[in-house]
């Protein structure tokens, strides 16, 4: 019994090299096994990669990108690409969370003025998608709006407010010996996945993605569910606003850009870790289960990097490679499974 | 006068972006004595010299029915190449690498996306990436500077009173792609992989010949204006120059394209660009903050956007009730005739 079954793993293992092989051609498979091959020789010879605390600051690292991909993916799943106004949506909510803590309204009232400036702003956006606006230049005209509304009320300048705040067990608190973001991380993109797999939104999200044509003809059309899904990937960039401004008491509207972190801007960060999950930009295919992945995934190797003492322009490259590389690999596995048909 | 009422007629987007640059123009030369002068035009050629090349390359991309967003890493690459070999091997050589790299990634681009049969944006949101790293590899993540500053110093000399070198390049730049892409063959193809793809596929045309030579000049473009504002600056930075890409789509589309593809050219390109250097220079002369253009530039394109997917409703509408309009017309003598031969002939 058990070696049948080991027997039928290992013919199975082995029709799966070989169809990979025969179906998106020898390249892409070495191209896999090298880059495994530099992964794990990285993985072992990095000094302290293999511990449960570094095994923490990765999963720390990635819930920040992880939310907001995992938010993104909906947007991407029904088929209208990507905001790149994340980022943007992002720093608009940082200021307004700060400036209503620093007015002391209390944790509550912010969150909830943060959350309603996100939803108004991923609904206008949503709205003008849905119409019918290619969904990144509406996004890119947005994203100029919006972070010169965070600048303007803001004055360009720091936000900060007195530290024993309602807001400290968000950003610094922890749980068991997990920081409540990570929790929160975990929370978000399991009950996304959730949503995704087993509520009736969920399927039409896959539907209207994977063919509109289809999704118009039975009466599921774009127009609301752009709406929604853009409300979603904002409250998910304001929840990540809120998290980073409770960490460090204070926020600016640079926050999110260049100087966040180490790999470029984080709109970029989060088209990237979505793209490098494995979902298909087109719509229809992936979830959000593939972006908290892609999060970790990029983290790790960012980690790995760091551990190695690489600077920033090699940790980006590092990034930009990954990306293109699952670009062409999603292409070719595409061609492969049209080629059979 | 007949003449001009066809004119507007047939190009109303060419006529609305022209009244805007006017309005835009009109409005800043009003209300500020020192922006209707000599100067300030030079200024304004001066910033249309990097801004109209973004323009110009972003309108061909959209022509084409695609975007590349790489367009500010690849000119911050550019930029930082250029400064950095001009100490060195002279500006001419350090100029000639930096394009001629822009352009190689551009042409890359191109064979991929046609290769693949990928969107633009899918490919050039990872080299977007991937060029910033590049760039910050070869800035060795600091900031490059010239030393020797003959060189910005020639860029902006003046010549009659309103053009420098950079924008009498630019200019020349404008005229060649303009008749490039109204009189050759290859123009066309790119118009028409851009309003008809499927049509134009069935028709014979190969993908790849227009995706390259259309990346191929962005990429050119790109890197042009990314050496020009570098050695006119003297200073280059790997993360810089990431705005270009709004106020370049802004140029675009306030130019007359469309978000289908198919439309748009490039006189409005030059007419854009000029509407958002008008925008720019005169928000600068009336003392408002750098943040705040980004807000403008913004709303303009949000406005746009609008106004471009709102007459493409109320067309979709007009035809249908045009559709519905004809079978009705065509029903009503039918049905007359058909009641009539009844009541002639009973069963």
């Amino acid at each position: 019994m058990t070696g049948g079954m080991i027997g039928g793993a290992r013919d199975a293992a082995t029709g799966y090299v070989d169809r990979l092989v025969r179906d998106y051609s020898a390249l892409v498979v070495c191209l896999i096994a090298l880059f495994l091959i530099v992964f794990i020789a990285g993985m072992v010879t990095a000094p302290n990669f293999l511990t449960l605390f570094n095994f923490k600051t990765i999963i720390r690292d990635a819930a920040l990108v992880g939310i907001m991909a995992v938010g993104l993916t909906f947007v991407t799943l029904s088929g209208n690409f990507f905001l790149l106004s994340m980022k943007e949506t992002a720093a608009l909510c940082i200021i307004c969370f700060a400036t209503s803590m620093s007015a002391g309204y209390g944790f509550e009232i912010s969150f909830l003025l943060t959350m309603l400036i996100a939803l108004v702003a991923g609904a206008a956006q949503g709205a003008l998608i849905g119409l019918g606006g290619n969904p990144i230049v509406v996004t890119l005209g947005a994203a100029g709006l919006l972070f010169g509304l965070g600048s303007w009320w803001s004055d360009n300048l720091v936000v900060s407010f007195r530290r024993p705040h309602g807001a400290e067990w968000l950003g610094t608190g922890s749980f068991l010996g997990l920081p409540n973001i990570t929790i929160a991380f975990i929370l978000i993109a399991v009950s996304a996945e959730l949503v995704l797999r087993y509520t009736k939104f969920g399927r039409q999200v896959y539907l209207i993605g994977a063919n509109r044509a289809a999704g118009r003809a039975t009466g599921h059309e774009n127009f609301p569910m752009a709406i929604k899904v853009c409300m979603i990937a904002s409250v998910c960039s304001a929840f990540v606003a809120i998290a980073f401004s409770a960490q460090v008491s204070s926020a600016h509207v640079n926050y999110f850009s260049s100087e966040f972190g180490s790999s470029g801007d984080m709109t970029i960060m989060v088209i990237a870790t979505v793209m490098v999950g494995g979902n298909s930009i087109m719509g229809g295919f992936g979830s959000t289960l593939r972006s908290s992945l892609g999060a970790i995934f990029i983290s790790t190797v960012d980690n790995m990097m760091v551990l190695h003492g690489f600077n920033s322009g090699p940790r980006v490259l590092a990034v930009g490679l990954m990306i293109v590389f699952s670009i062409i690999v999603f292409a070719l596995v595409r061609r492969g499974a049209r080629a059979q048909e | 006068m007949t003449g001009i009422r066809n004119w507007v007629v047939e190009n109303h987007d060419l006529a609305f972006a022209i009244l805007l640059a006017v309005i835009v123009y009109g409005y800043f030369g009003l209300t500020n004595e020192y922006f209707a002068t000599h100067r300030t035009t030079f200024a304004i050629m001066e910033r249309f010299a990097v801004l109209g090349l973004v323009g110009l390359a972003l309108t061909l991309c959209i022509i084409a029915g695609e975007i590349d967003l790489s367009i500010g890493s690849n000119a911050a690459l550019a930029a930082v190449i250029a400064v950095r070999f001009t100490d060195g091997l002279g500006a001419v050589t350090a100029i000639l690498i930096a394009v001629s790299i822009a352009t190689a990634i551009g042409i890359i681009q191109g064979y991929f996306i046609a290769y693949l049969r990928v969107r633009a944006i899918v490919l050039t949101v990872g080299t977007l990436m991937l060029l910033r790293g590049v760039a910050l590899f070869a800035a060795q993540e600091k900031t490059v500077m010239l030393t020797d500053f003959r060189v910005p110093d020639f860029i902006t000399t003046k010549f009659f009173g309103y053009f420098s070198p950079a924008s009498i390049l630019v200019i020349a730049m404008f005229v060649l792609v303009g008749l490039f892409m109204n009189y050759t063959r290859y123009g066309r193809e790119i118009y028409a992989i851009g309003g008809a793809r499927k049509e134009a596929l069935a028709a014979g045309v190969d993908l790849k010949r227009p995706m390259i030579i259309v990346f191929a000049i962005s990429g050119f473009c790109a890197g042009l204006g990314g050496v020009i504002i570098g050695l006119r600056s003297g200073t280059a930075q790997a993360l810089g120059l990431q705005y270009l890409l709004l106020a370049g789509t802004v140029a675009a589309f306030i130019g007359g394209v469309s978000i289908l593809g198919g439309k748009g050219g490039v006189v409005g390109a030059a007419i854009g660009t000029l509407t958002v250097n008008f925008l720019n220079t005169g928000l600068v002369f009336n003392v408002t903050p750098a943040f705040m253009v980004q807000l403008y530039l913004g709303v303009l394109l949000m406005i746009v956007i609008m106004f471009q997917t709102g007459s493409r409703i109320f067309d979709r509408k007009q035809r249908r009730r045009q559709i519905l309009g004809d079978v009705d017309a065509r029903r009503g003598p039918l049905l007359a005739r058909r009641t009539a031969a009844a009541r002639r002939a009973p069963p």
